[in-house]
């Protein structure tokens, strides 16, 4: 061994603690409340080539995005454009790099060390605004990828030190919030500075001999034990179809085909045969793709350890231009995450059954995102409460059902307090709490889905919102049976109900209330298998009806 | 003699000491330690009191901190607890926040409730955000659901409505009716342990100030019981942790205000040294047996939190509790903290801890885990004759034994694998320093490090180093600081309230008529101690924010008789840009919390000045022995007798200092000084 084994493990664990160190920055220098409340945000170190060496995420669906994003910066700056000392590049081009939707920002520093590129900090975050036709530049509707904000093409915002005005003044001109925009931009790159001193001060403590041979072995180790536990899968293929239910014009559904093949070598995933490219914005990019299937391979691998490139380098992914999954410009794709969350939905559903003790049976799959918009009753003032819900997860073969939490695209996201939303937005809360709606019942039952009901006080108001999981019921695992289903419900003060899953600006008036339903998850084995007291105390706790303890566990 | 005792994961610590009437100057401290007795913890302070003979009767004054709380949280040992909450909400203790650390394990478990559903019962009542009454409580719509507590064991009810924090009088109501039908249950309202907003947090403090409520009752009237007995006469007090002590009928009011009762009382300690020294600007660092924990001070004040949350951790979102606490980040990391490989055959020191019982391996207790003190041991710096006090010889077989696995697995020595684990507990420590300062834009440089508990003098210098501190402070009596603390505390209770509001002159009488009504309760709340009403000082804060904001910075009110609108606009820009990096001169300001300290000053002693007795420095010298430095080499070193130096001595490294509860280690590049107080001051040699 070259190098010290602990000066090696601290040179790692030093890295990590530096992306850490960029994640607070972020979070707290950040002018958006989606990017320091909901961490909707990651950074990530690569070395000088893009090797992913350290990463903090909030959400997983950045989980590809930082590697990806700096090789394609390699790639667009050549030898006759370099990365200068100095320079940050600006990218949200969701086609490519690591891309989601245009509301995703990355920003991407190159760090130089006595003249040699050492590294690169990097970090991408859901900025509020983005301009386009819709506040928030997410639409259910648009058609064309024009319409959901400004586009940078991997552009140098910063260059050799100095800012390129012309991009600010630009970007100043171009959103609704052009303060916190521009407030979040230099949140974003001062979090790589603090990376950039921070890295170059570790090389200077260990020598750069030592710091590039502890990245090498960091990677070394990252391939090492994912591929251990990779040959641990059954080698096979596993076919399975997933659907897309709605493309947010009312046609549909539209499957997506996955065929994975396990070795001891490789997990292949191939996503050929899913439809092409939707109008609307629910397609999803490869690059997006990338990370639903990383994400799974790191949940039937390695959850639990810090993500580096070597830990990837056994899965691939093959999957057809211009899919639902591959979009090509100018799709569509501000929705992209209903799509994202399908994917890896799909990649759990054709894995559950090779890995059952791995994996949990389906969870609710929907973001679950609602807009509401109006005019507050006592301040005047307008408003949009945007908000994700939490719903019912599937049981695994442990424990039942997660209830209350928030859809595997999130991770460290928090929902709206009644008590504060009830100022902010002047509705009424009147109810939050898990239904009993059925489904999810096995060995482990599924976790309970819930109801957020609110009244609208304000004399009119608009609703959007995208439930996908609406015609089709989260899925059990082992003999477990399916959950229930996402949708939302308008009653009007007439006591008349409608039903909605996709839709854009439905009109409120005072005194009407919304519902919204998320799922109850699958079960996971057989529900006869239950032990009683488990079946008695749901009741007792009233997380199931007595008719349902009747007819599914054979409970009177 | 006043006398002040600390209960820790391993130990239990007695400091007591006289102080001079006139001059208020110590004088004759004495310590004892004995082992921390989980269950009954009274046992450990009594066995402390025993062993140096203390005599109660003539102690004028009697400040504990204790663990109790915080156990029966983490244990789960608490009471059967219930909640009543407002119709519809019933959920919110278990929905939480929805959030998930864990980014990629699916198989993720979320933490259970400490009430289970059937438990979690509605009422028919609703008060909306401007505290007006829109739906009436009918208290007796109640009944059914006591009727079901009674019949399940239910010991303790919590009770929390939606927008208490504003208008409690739905809360009040319904206590006062419980209280009075059923006076068999412990009760607490949401408003008596915050009036902050946010349901859900304010439901899971309520529930956890609810869970321990009896046992913490039961601890505190025995172990004032067993005081008494040994002749005790006067108040008992205790510590919370929000740095200040207050009595015994104001903790079991609200037990949660101890949850870090101790780890807080440590902090303030290093305050009152930092005031008296002419030190401002201090990291903090208390290594105990089983954690490490660290705070920042600024300009001698300790940051104060209102949130804090109780098993939070990378994977699992944690609970969180709505008291003031100093603002401490603790890691698993003390001296008792046990080395391991990870998956990968990375080596990682702690969380887990061999704890008191059966200790470090070189305990000879059976404990057949390496810890960090085993490292210590086997590196020489804490010397076989001087372990545990010298009571004490550290069990070498038993020691090697348990590095044997870590030697295998990883090809090496056992002074290899000791000098690993010291570096990778090191490198665990500057990180959590780190988190405290450099991540939260404070540089290092601009403060000094004081280092206590029984493992901060065995790290501190090389902690320092690496952080660029100029300067490492061991305070006398270091091993046991956090019970020394609280001897220097004053009487102290916070309130909060939210109450959002423009920040506008306009409203100025009415920030009066908040603050006035806090201080009422205040001064009602004291006076029922039997303190008087001039003794109290207050100090006012404002959390204020940007509209459109989060997050809130907290303002002190210089004088709330005459507040100018321009002097707080603009301290509140400068305090925000310093903190979050950015000012937004034009936009609104807004008050979110309302922030009330009410201290009552205790005549508490100062710490002297030592004068020294002419002992010369061969005199302190102990021994000469080698002594592994890890990459600094292998030194034979001088081992001092700490109770021998004086001030004005110094040396260089490489040495080692012995007392009683610790060892401080002084590397070959650092020199040491004994200041004019007696502590230890480690620079680097130049």
């Amino acid at each position: 061994m070259g190098l010290n084994k602990f000066t090696s493990d601290i040179i790692q664990d030093s890295l990590i603690s530096i992306g850490e160190a960029m994640f607070e920055t972020i979070q707290r220098t950040s002018m958006s409340p989606i990017i320091y409340e909901a961490l909707d945000y990651a950074v990530g170190i690569t070395d000088g080539e893009g090797q992913l060496l350290a990463q903090g995420n909030g959400v997983i669906t950045f989980l590809a995005a930082m590697s990806l994003v700096v090789e394609e910066t390699l790639e667009r700056f050549d030898e006759d454009n370099p990365l200068k000392e100095g320079d940050v590049v600006m990218a949200n081009t969701p086609y490519a790099g690591g891309g989601t939707h245009l509301s995703d920002i990355a920003l991407i520093t190159p760090i130089f060390y006595k003249g040699e590129r050492v590294a690169f900090t990097v970090n991408k975050a859901h900025w509020t605004d983005i301009g386009g036709t819709n506040p928030g530049s997410v639409s259910t509707v648009s058609t064309e990828i024009y319409q959901e904000g400004m586009h940078f093409p991997f552009i140098k915002v910063k260059e050799e030190g100095k800012l390129n005005q012309a991009v600010i003044k630009m970007l100043e001109a171009n959103v609704r919030l052009p303060k916190s925009t521009l407030g979040d931009l230099f949140s974003g790159i001062a979090a790589n500075d603090v990376g950039a001193e921070r890295i170059i001060k570790l090389i200077e403590k260990y020598g750069l001999k030592a710091y590039k041979e502890a990245a090498k072995e960091f990677m070394e180790y990252g391939e090492r034990i994912s591929l251990k536990e990779l040959q641990k899968i059954p080698n096979g293929v596993y076919e399975n179809i997933g659907w897309i239910e709605n493309d947010g014009f009312g046609n549909g559904p539209f499957p997506l085909k996955l065929k994975i093949t396990i070795s001891d070598e490789h997990m292949t995933c191939d996503f050929t045969g899913s439809h092409e490219q939707l109008k609307g914005p629910l397609n999803l990019s490869r690059t997006g793709l990338e990370t639903a299937v990383r994400a799974a391979f790191k949940a039937i691998t390695t959850p639990t350890l810090p993500a580096n490139n070597g830990s990837f380098k056994h899965v691939r992914l093959i999957c057809p231009e211009n899919t639902i999954v591959s979009a090509k410009s100018p799709a569509p794709i501000s929705v992209y995450y209903e799509v994202f969350l399908a994917a890896i939905d799909l990649l759990l559903k054709t894995l559950g059954p090779v890995v059952p003790e791995k994996l949990p049976a389906g969870h609710f799959r929907s973001v679950c995102v609602t807009y509401i918009s109006g005019i507050h009753p006592v301040t005047n003032e307008f408003y949009v409460q945007a908000e994700p819900l939490s719903g019912g997860w599937g049981a695994c073969a442990f424990h039942d059902g997660n209830r209350g939490q928030f859809s595997y695209a999130h991770g460290e996201s928090y929902n709206i307090p009644a008590e504060t939303r009830e100022r902010k937005y002047g509705v009424v809360v009147k109810e939050y709490a898990f239904h009993n709606e059925g489904g999810g019942y096995g060995e482990f039952q599924g976790g309970n889905g819930q109801y957020l009901t609110f009244e609208i006080l304000s004399d009119e108001a608009f609703l959007t919102g995208a439930f996908l999981g609406y015609s089709i019921p989260t899925w059990g695992l082992n003999e477990g049976k399916e959950g229930s289903y996402n949708y939302f419900t308008v009653i009007r003060t007439d006591g008349t109900e409608e039903q909605h899953n996709i839709v854009t600006n439905v009109r409120l008036n005072k005194g009407d209330k919304v519902k919204l339903v998320t799922a109850t998850g699958g079960g996971y084995g057989n529900p006869l298998n239950r032990p009683i007291e488990k079946v008695k105390q749901d009741l007792k706790n009233g997380f199931i009806t007595k008719e349902q303890a009747l007819e599914h566990y054979n409970f009177s | 003699m006043r006398v002040a005792t600390d209960i820790g994961g391993t130990f239990t610590d007695l400091v007591c000491f006289d102080y001079d009437k006139k001059n208020r100057e110590v004088k004759n401290v004495e310590v004892s330690k004995s082992s921390t007795t989980p269950g009954e913890f009274e046992k450990g302070i009594l066995n402390a009191i025993s062993k140096i003979d203390l005599d109660l009767a003539s102690i004028e004054f009697f400040v504990h901190g204790t663990t109790v709380v915080i156990n029966a949280i983490t244990e789960r040992k608490g009471s059967k607890t219930a909640l009543i909450t407002t119709e519809g909400f019933r959920d919110v203790l278990e929905i939480a926040r929805g959030t998930r650390p864990d980014l990629y394990n699916f198989n993720f478990k979320k933490e259970e409730p400490f009430v289970e559903r059937y438990l979690r019962q509605e009422v028919k009542e609703r008060i909306n955000y401007l505290g007006e009454v829109i739906t009436p409580l009918e208290e007796s719509s109640v009944d059914e659901h006591i009727a079901m507590f009674i019949k399940e064991g239910v010991e303790a009810i919590a009770i929390c409505f939606l927008h208490g924090y504003k208008n409690p009088i739905h809360e009040k109501k319904l206590a006062a009716y419980i209280r009075t039908k059923y006076p068999q249950f412990e009760i607490i309202t949401s408003h008596e342990v915050t009036r902050e907003w946010r349901e859900y947090e304010r439901t899971s403090s309520t529930v956890l100030s609810a869970y321990v409520k009896p046992i913490a009752t039961k601890y505190l009237n025995n172990l004032t019981y067993h005081l008494q007995k040994l002749g005790y006469k006067n108040s008992l007090y205790i510590m919370q942790s929000n740095g200040g002590i207050t009595t015994i009928e104001d903790v079991k009011a609200n037990p949660i205000t101890l949850i870090e009762s101790g780890p807080a009382s440590g902090m303030l300690g290093a305050v009152v040294l930092g005031r008296t020294i002419g030190k401002k600007n201090l990291l903090v660092l208390d290594i105990g047996g089983t954690t490490a924990k660290c705070s920042l001070i600024e300009n001698g004040v300790p940051k104060i939190v209102t949130t804090y949350n109780i098993e939070k951790t990378k994977t699992q979102a944690g609970f969180p509790i709505l008291t003031p606490v100093i603002d401490i980040v603790e890691i698993g990391n003390g001296g008792g903290s046990i080395a391991w490989l990870d998956d990968g055959g990375k080596m990682r020191v702690g969380p887990k801890s061999a704890a008191a019982n059966p200790g470090p391996s070189s305990y000879g207790k059976g404990g057949l885990n390496f810890t960090t003190t085993d490292a210590n041991v086997a590196c020489n710096r804490i010397h076989k004759d001087y372990f545990l006090g010298g009571e004490l010889k550290p069990d070498f077989d038993s020691l090697e034994k348990a590095a044997l696995p870590l030697c295998e697995e990883l090809g090496m020595s056992l002074e290899e694998i000791a000098r690993g684990v010291i570096r990778v507990a090191n490198s665990n420590m500057i990180n959590a320093l780190k988190s405290v300062s450099v991540n939260k834009g404070y540089d290092p440089r601009d403060f000094s490090l004081v280092v206590i508990g029984g493992g901060g003098p065995m790290h501190g210098a090389y902690l320092a180093e690496e952080l660029q501190i100029p300067q490492v402070i061991v305070p006398l009596n270091a091993g046991v600081f956090s019970a020394f603390g609280m001897l220097m505390s004053d009487l102290r209770r916070d309130y909060i309230r939210t109450n959002v509001m423009d920040l506008n002159a306009d409203y100025f009488s009415m920030v009066k008529h908040v603050f006035q009504e806090m201080e009422n309760e205040a001064i009602n709340a004291y006076e029922r101690d039997a303190y008087d009403k001039d003794d109290i000082k207050f100090e006012h804060y404002l959390d204020l924010r940007y509209a459109g904001q989060e997050h809130s910075v907290k303002l002190r009110l210089s004088d709330l008789s005459n507040l100018k609108i321009d002097e707080i606009e603009k301290a509140f820009h400068q305090l925000h840009k310093k903190r979050y990096a950015f000012s937004l001169i034009e936009t609104k300001i807004e008050i979110v919390n309302y922030h009330l300290v009410a201290e009552v000053i205790v005549n508490k002693p100062v710490i002297a000045k030592v004068s020294p007795k002419g002992i010369l420095m061969k005199d302190a010298l102990l021994a000469s022995e080698k002594v592994d430095f890890d990459e600094l080499g292998i030194h034979l070193s001088s081992f001092f007798d700490r109770d021998k130096l004086e001030p004005g001595m110094t040396a260089s490294g490489p040495a080692i200092i012995v007392e009683q509860s610790t060892s401080t280690v002084i590397p070959p590049n650092h020199q040491f000084t004994i200041d004019a107080h007696a502590n230890i001051i480690i620079t680097k040699t130049e």
